[in-house]
């Protein structure tokens, strides 16, 4: 997602990220909740499930270098997943109004991150209109 | 403003209520116990807010934002540079002017005041009977006499302490705006995962909320200062008592005296008509003009400048407003008269950001999980 941004763009961006750590079976977002924000992973893994009729359902795990929940980054909406820690979690959030704050200071940098999240979002579409298994969209 | 700065949403909860006021109150009570560090870290969250739009449209040109602080600090330094050659040798010996000014002045005032009070005691029996006239001239005289010189040398004494602290401001407002993100993060991270997101959220909020009442103070005082200073220049230019410049300063002084709702404004229309009724006590016309224009200005101000630039920043019922600001005049004087309004209202904010987290249970029984796994996991290799 961020890889067209130059490194002063990067170095710049890093002030508006944050790590955050998580425990194995420890919930990062509820199904249901409002969403404000993206996150890439650094380190671990996680599920992400929707509510079933009767018991919840799998719709992946997200690994490391990967990214969920980054619909919230353009606009606020209930996330459509829960996702969990499946073992000890590093990962870098990212949030709308930072971003906002961001694009509004450094325009270029501001479109560069829009475009790598709607490629992100192109690809996930994509892959569902091929008829491959639904992957993790989980805003 | 789309939001206002309290959502009575979530301030519903009595302990909410209970604790924004005491929180307001005990931290008037702290600032003016530390009232040298307080009026400059005040002065310096004000001016953070103010100039940061400015460094924002200077990143917009395309410069980082250690560029745009850069000229920032260099256009200050030099605009500070020019007022001080240029504005500070005119306002000494405006100073000047006024002290060899003011025994006359204030002869006036007493004799406007004298005159009235004598006219009151030609009206009303009691008030001759009471002697209103020569008692009150006797406290005042009593007054300039004993007390008075002490108050003076106690006034002169407090600015010498607290005017050193002033250099302060923009030594903080620098840090505010090189290291705000910096600072920001290190209070987010402080903040559990399961309320993470919720709270970044409020705090964009409650900055958004804090910038747009500092600018629209900002906007309200100079319409303020603008629609008096014209105001009066227009009443008293005519009989020459006020020139230009003389309006438009009378009209900033009651512009901030403005800041204390309710009370800051009845004060600032009393200071007003006593600089007209001592430059021309024979004026009673005028008199009745500039307090006709004091309402004027009053009504705009409700009905047109507050909404254009605060909007409905702090809006709380008459009854509450002006209980805390008398409990902050009593608990901290005129720090507490100025700092009650926004206290109560960064209080709000606050509670309704505790409100909003601690009481969704989702969120708490997330925290708790938490809890629990990192017991579990602390344990793990223990036999309990």
């Amino acid at each position: 997602m961020f890889r067209e941004c130059t490194r002063t763009e990067l170095e710049a961006l890093r002030l508006h990220l944050h790590e955050r750590k998580f425990l194995a079976g420890e919930i990062v977002f509820d199904e249901g909740e409002q969403g404000e924000g993206m996150y890439v992973v650094i380190s671990g893994k996680l599920r992400a499930t929707r509510k079933g009729l009767l018991k919840k359902k799998t719709l992946g795990y997200i690994a490391v270098g990967e990214c969920f929940g980054e619909m919230a980054l353009l606009e606020a909406g209930p996330r459509v997943a829960t996702v969990v820690a499946e073992e000890a979690t590093t990962v870098l959030a990212m949030f709308r109004p930072e971003l906002v704050q961001l694009a509004e200071s450094r325009p270029r940098l501001g479109y560069k991150i829009a475009r790598g999240v709607a490629l992100v979002m192109e690809a996930r579409l994509r892959r569902i209109a091929e008829g491959q298994p639904e992957e993790v969209a989980a805003t | 403003m789309k939001d206002e700065f309290p959502s009575e949403r979530s301030l519903e909860h009595p302990i909410i209520w209970v604790a924004v006021i005491t929180g307001a109150l005990g931290s008037i009570i702290l600032l003016n116990a530390v009232a040298w560090l307080a009026f400059p870290l005040v002065l310096a969250i004000v001016l953070y807010y103010l100039v940061q739009p400015l460094l924002q449209r200077l990143q917009l040109s395309g410069i980082t934002p250690n560029q745009a602080l850069g000229i920032f600090l260099g256009a200050a330094t030099i605009l500070t540079l020019i007022a001080s050659v240029t504005i500070l040798p005119a306002l000494f010996n405006s100073l000047a002017d006024l002290q060899n000014q003011l025994p006359e002045y204030w002869a006036r005032l007493q004799s406007v005041l004298h005159n009235n009070l004598l006219a009151i005691e030609g009206r009303f029996h009691f008030a001759k009977k009471a002697g209103l006239a020569d008692g009150l001239q006797g406290q005042i005289d009593h007054f300039v006499a004993g007390s008075g010189k002490a108050y003076l040398a106690d006034s002169i004494l407090f600015l010498v302490h607290w005017l050193p602290s002033l250099l302060l401001v923009p030594f903080l407002t620098f840090f505010f705006l090189r290291d705000g993100t910096a600072f920001h993060r290190l209070i987010l991270r402080a903040v559990p995962n399961a309320f993470f997101e919720k709270t970044l959220l409020l705090f964009d909020r409650m900055d958004g909320q804090m910038r747009a009442y500092f600018r629209g103070m900002f906007g309200l005082t100079l319409l303020d200062t603008v629609s008096l200073g014209l105001g009066l220049w227009f009443l008293g230019h005519g009989p020459g008592v006020f020139g230009f410049w003389d309006a438009m300063f009378l009209g900033l002084i009651c512009a901030v005296f403005a800041w204390v709702p309710y009370v800051g404004s009845a004060l600032g229309g009393l200071v007003a008509v006593a600089t007209c009724a001592v430059k021309a006590p024979n004026e009673g016309g005028l008199l009745v003009s500039v307090v006709l224009l004091f309402l004027g200005v009053r009504l705009l101000d409700e009905f047109v400048y507050t909404p254009m630039t605060v909007g409905r920043a702090l809006r709380m019922h008459p009854l509450i407003t002006v209980m805390m600001i008398f409990s902050g005049g009593m608990l901290g004087g005129v720090y507490g008269l100025l700092l009650a309004m926004p206290l109560i209202g960064i209080f709000m904010v606050l509670g309704q950001m505790f409100g909003e987290v601690w009481f969704d249970p989702r969120l708490r029984a997330r925290q708790q999980a938490r809890n629990l796994l990192e017991k579990r996991l602390a344990s793990k290799d223990l036999e309990l």
